[in-house]
């Protein structure tokens, strides 16, 4: 949809709650180089959230609104989990599926999107906890990227079923305890990111969201290279502070301590020749660009 | 077993749907007020002196109509400004679908989740309902004849409501004007309707000639 | 009027689609238009119906016995009929592809029967709750334990609840109609229901039937996502903040309510595709009882049996009336007590151990003590005319040959 069409009528824009307004005016919508700058200069696309305060996947969340490309043409799946409590706050349409069938309704969606609107971008893009990708959702999250279907998924990955309470997940530490591990798992986080490259995603990055110029560039990579190259896959480290007991000021620091060089969320980037040419394709019409403004 | 109405409520702690207790909707070029199926023109008349002997008559304008997203909707949108001045309505829109978090500011929204709380908060004893997806309104509805006493207007795009007290159906901007004419027919007063394209200047309808001028497939 | 199209699907009518067949008014495509003759597989005859459908996205999997079928309208797939196709990887994945793809504003078409029809079942509440006009068609066959490929209509009851419409086709020609027709209903503004039409496999799948065919130049107009009760999700409507399948709970009496209302809306639009199911399937049900003493109630391949069974009862010179039951979502209440008024005896055949259809019968009729629940056939048992005759002379208490002695 295009940014012009967002607007009010005249003779209601007098009694638009104020949040609307700002959607029309603030809003980043159809913005090129749109990003986490924008978060608190202009309108939100997330209007408010029941999150926990500090809550890293609140954060996430803000994140990567601000840096979806097109949201003015971008349709979310996400899966019951916390972030289920923010979605229907989200300007941006999005459908909540079930639980673990994420993937398979993206891989519908994108389709029908493509069918219907031949040759114009309509972005889709995959969020969920990592019980939904890895556990529930393995075989759909997987076959979705066996069959080469065009979008991104993001993993929120806080290493357990935070929404009820904190289960033992697949992205789990071993031996870390928690309920449904009462001696502690007794098995290794899977190596999800190992398998996303193997199962053909063409871009997978592996990270925490403790710095938000980082989580902007591979949402907007992730979200370009979906629309031409093939499937994408970001696992975001996104720690329960409730679960693993910190306190809302703490999340920061933790992200911080786990992605430390050796640490298990350091940076970890798989891309395939192609997708790295078409980055590179990209960047250079970037700079071709400013080079005509200049 | 008596036939059931469609009457205001307050009905139940779970209001049934009036599809399920045998109320059928209206064919194109008719309506229906308590469940009973009546021409629309009646039904016109009806809604109108509906809104002119309430006390706090509210139109409640929903997406379809407060986006500017196409002619059409430009339309309507003109069309409820018209109606709502000549009532006059108060204009409480629905500008989304989501429950309100943490609470709605019931002044200002309405909203399907929990519409009761603006209608208990603004004392609507006549409200209309126009431009909503069906499914939301159909919500509204319910909630609304569930909980308060409020007489609904449904202005429908589509088929109608039979979980309103009174709906239309194949709503356009025409229909919404014809249901202002009627207001101002039995007001006694004359209608400002802005030009259509082309035309010099604002004209002043009285009830008949915008009839006419809506028979000829013009407004 | 029932059955109406939008403004935009009107404007196409007459127009061509890029395989050159021309968009028709459904009732004139179903009522009006000339016939040909062909001798079917009831797969194939899917197969012709999809052709004239303008479905936008199927999903496949294999499962017998509607794989043919499946496979089928993957060749319509490849000729350009469909405009997207894909195996999933399960029933309960593709069902979810079909969701995702009719959020997104495609029609939808999809198959499944009995183990598969169990796998997807936690999509098809999802489905009705998010209002989503999904066409699956269920070729009945057994439901595991133990495993039976065999037509068996067990699968049927689980769908009595979802919400879903529910049709129960008798022959190939009602199949290849109602397919069609389904899509109808199912799409209109007030309704906007997903539908399961279902048929007893290898009955009707695998045998050949004659059947009459509208023209393959002539298809039904597309389905129009705009004309629709909920938001279609594509992003080219205003930005309003809102779910098709939100929670709207918090721990209040009014989002409990707001979640019960809305399903009670799901119930209601299923009621309110009686007017639309009416003019399409020529009733609810099809009432050739005649007012006799003693009735058949049945539906499926049930029906086809009941009719040999009424012939040879009448060789006896016994008059038995037959009551055809099509649409069981929305269940036709009125038209069956009318239609039993009369009765003193009424047999309910069924494919299945449970009897649910005997159940549905006995919780809606009055003076239910008239309902004798049987013959039950199971498992891929046919259910010879003779068993029905037998369940009726013993009833009655007339002279009747033991089938089960046979042989001795």
């Amino acid at each position: 949809m295009s940014k012009e069409k967002i607007q009010i009528c005249p003779e209601f824009y007098d009694i638009m709650p104020p949040e609307y307004r700002d959607l029309v005016e603030q809003a980043t919508f159809g913005k090129e180089d749109r990003g986490w700058k924008d978060i608190g200069q202009s309108k939100e696309l997330i209007e408010e959230h029941s999150l926990c305060a500090g809550c890293p996947e609140s954060m996430a969340f803000r994140y990567i609104l601000a840096s979806l490309p097109n949201p003015e043409d971008t349709v979310m799946v996400g899966s019951t989990g916390c972030t289920s409590l923010v979605f229907p706050h989200v300007a941006v349409h999005n459908i909540h599926s079930l639980f673990g069938n994420q993937n398979a309704v993206a891989s519908g969606l994108k389709r029908a999107l493509s069918v219907r609107f031949p040759g114009k971008v309509k972005d889709v893009v995959v969020l969920a906890g990592d019980g939904a990708t890895v556990d529930i959702g393995l075989d759909m999250t997987l076959q979705s990227w066996f069959r080469q279907e065009k979008f991104t998924t993001i993993c929120f990955d806080n290493e357990l079923y935070a929404n009820t309470g904190g289960q033992e997940s697949g992205l789990m530490q071993k031996g870390f305890v928690a309920k449904m591990a009462p001696v502690g798992k007794q098995f290794e986080k899977v190596s999800l990111p190992e398998i996303a490259r193997e199962s053909g995603c063409c871009y997978v990055v592996h990270c925490t969201v403790s710095k938000p110029n980082l989580v902007e560039k591979v949402v907007r990579n992730a979200v370009l290279l979906a629309r031409e190259v093939g499937p994408t896959y970001l696992q975001l480290y996104t720690p329960c502070i409730l679960e693993i007991g910190k306190d809302s000021m703490e999340g920061l620091q933790e992200m911080r301590d786990a992605e430390r060089p050796g640490e298990r969320f350091r940076y970890k980037e798989y891309i395939t020749d192609t997708a790295k040419q078409f980055l590179a394709g990209i960047d250079a019409q970037k700079k071709e660009k400013v080079a005509v403004l200049v | 077993m008596e036939k059931y109405r469609v009457l205001p409520g307050p009905e139940a702690f779970f209001t049934p749907s009036a599809a399920r207790m045998g109320i059928v909707l209206p064919e194109p070029g008719y309506a229906h007020i308590y469940g009973d199926i009546v021409t629309d023109e009646e039904a016109m008349e009806f809604a109108a002196r509906k809104f002119l002997e309430a006390r706090n008559p509210t139109i409640h304008p929903g997406p379809l109509v407060l986006w500017n997203w196409n002619e059409k909707a430009a339309k309507k949108a003109k069309a409820i400004k018209i109606l709502a001045d000549v009532i006059p309505a108060r204009l409480i829109p629905m500008a989304d679908y989501r429950p309100k978090y943490p609470k709605i500011n019931p002044d200002v929204e309405i909203n399907p989740n929990h519409p009761n709380l603006t209608i208990w908060h603004n004392k609507e004893d006549v409200c209309m309902f126009v431009g909503v997806h069906c499914h939301q309104a159909n919500l509204s509805l319910k909630i609304i004849r569930g909980g308060t006493s409020c007489f609904t207007i449904a202005m429908c795009a589509q088929a109608g409501h039979e979980d309103a007290n009174l709906t239309f159906r194949d709503a356009t901007a025409e229909k919404i004007l014809r249901l202002a004419g009627w207001v101002s027919k039995l007001k006694g007063v004359s209608l400002n309707v802005p030009p259509d394209e082309g035309q010099p200047s604002n004209v002043r309808y009285n009830s008949e000639n915008l009839f006419a001028k809506l028979a000829d497939g013009g407004g | 009027m029932a059955n109406e199209l939008s403004e935009t699907q009107r404007s196409l009518i007459g127009t061509k689609n890029k395989k050159g067949q021309t968009y028709t008014d459904p009732n004139a495509l179903f009522f009006d238009a000339p016939r040909t003759t062909a001798f079917y597989t009831g797969s194939e005859v899917i197969k012709e119906a999809i052709r004239r459908a303008s479905v936008d996205v199927m999903v496949a999997y294999p499962i017998t016995p509607q794989s043919e079928a499946a496979a089928l309208i993957g060749e319509l797939y490849a000729e350009g009929y469909v405009a997207d196709y894909m195996r999933g990887e399960s029933e309960f994945a593709v069902m979810s592809q079909c969701a995702g793809a009719a959020f997104g504003g495609a029609r939808v078409f999809t198959t499944t029967a009995g183990p598969g029809t169990m796998r997807a079942f936690e999509n098809f509440p999802m489905w009705v709750g998010s209002r989503l006009p999904i066409e699956m068609i269920v070729t009945c066959r057994g439901i595991n334990s133990p495993l039976s490929i065999q037509p068996d209509t067990l699968e049927i009851y689980f769908l009595l609840g979802t919400g879903m419409l529910v049709w129960h086709a008798e022959t190939a020609q009602e199949f290849f109609d109602w397919i069609l027709k389904g899509y109808i209903v199912a799409e209109q503004p007030d309704v906007h229901l997903p539908i399961a039409v279902c048929c007893d496999g290898f009955f009707v799948t695998h045998t050949k039937d004659t059947v009459l065919l509208t023209p393959s130049d002539l298809c039904l107009p597309p389905y129009d996502p705009y004309r629709s009760p909920v938001p279609c999700m594509d992003m080219e409507v205003p930005p309003v903040r809102m779910m098709r399948d939100p929670f709207v709970m918090k721990s209040n009496y009014i989002s409990y309510m707001t979640h019960a209302s809305w399903q009670e809306e799901t119930r209601a639009a299923c009621e309110r595709s009686r007017k639309h199911t009416i003019p399409m399937l020529g009733g609810l049900i099809d009432d050739e009882g005649d007012d006799a003493e003693i009735l058949l109630v049945a539906s499926g391949t049930a029906v086809s049996q009941s009719r040999e069974a009424i012939r040879l009862l009448e060789d006896e010179g016994i008059r038995v009336g037959l009551v055809k039951i099509k649409s069981l979502r929305p269940f036709p209440f009125h038209e069956l007590r009318e239609a039993t008024k009369h009765a003193k005896y009424i047999f309910v055949p069924e494919f299945n151990v449970i009897g649910w259809l005997a159940t549905e019968l006995k919780a809606a009729l009055p003076d239910n003590h008239r309902i004798i629940d049987g013959p039950h056939v199971a498992g891929g048992m046919t259910m010879p005319a003779e068993v029905i005759v037998e369940t009726i002379q013993k009833t009655l208490g007339i002279g009747a040959m033991s089938l089960a002695g046979r042989g001795s």
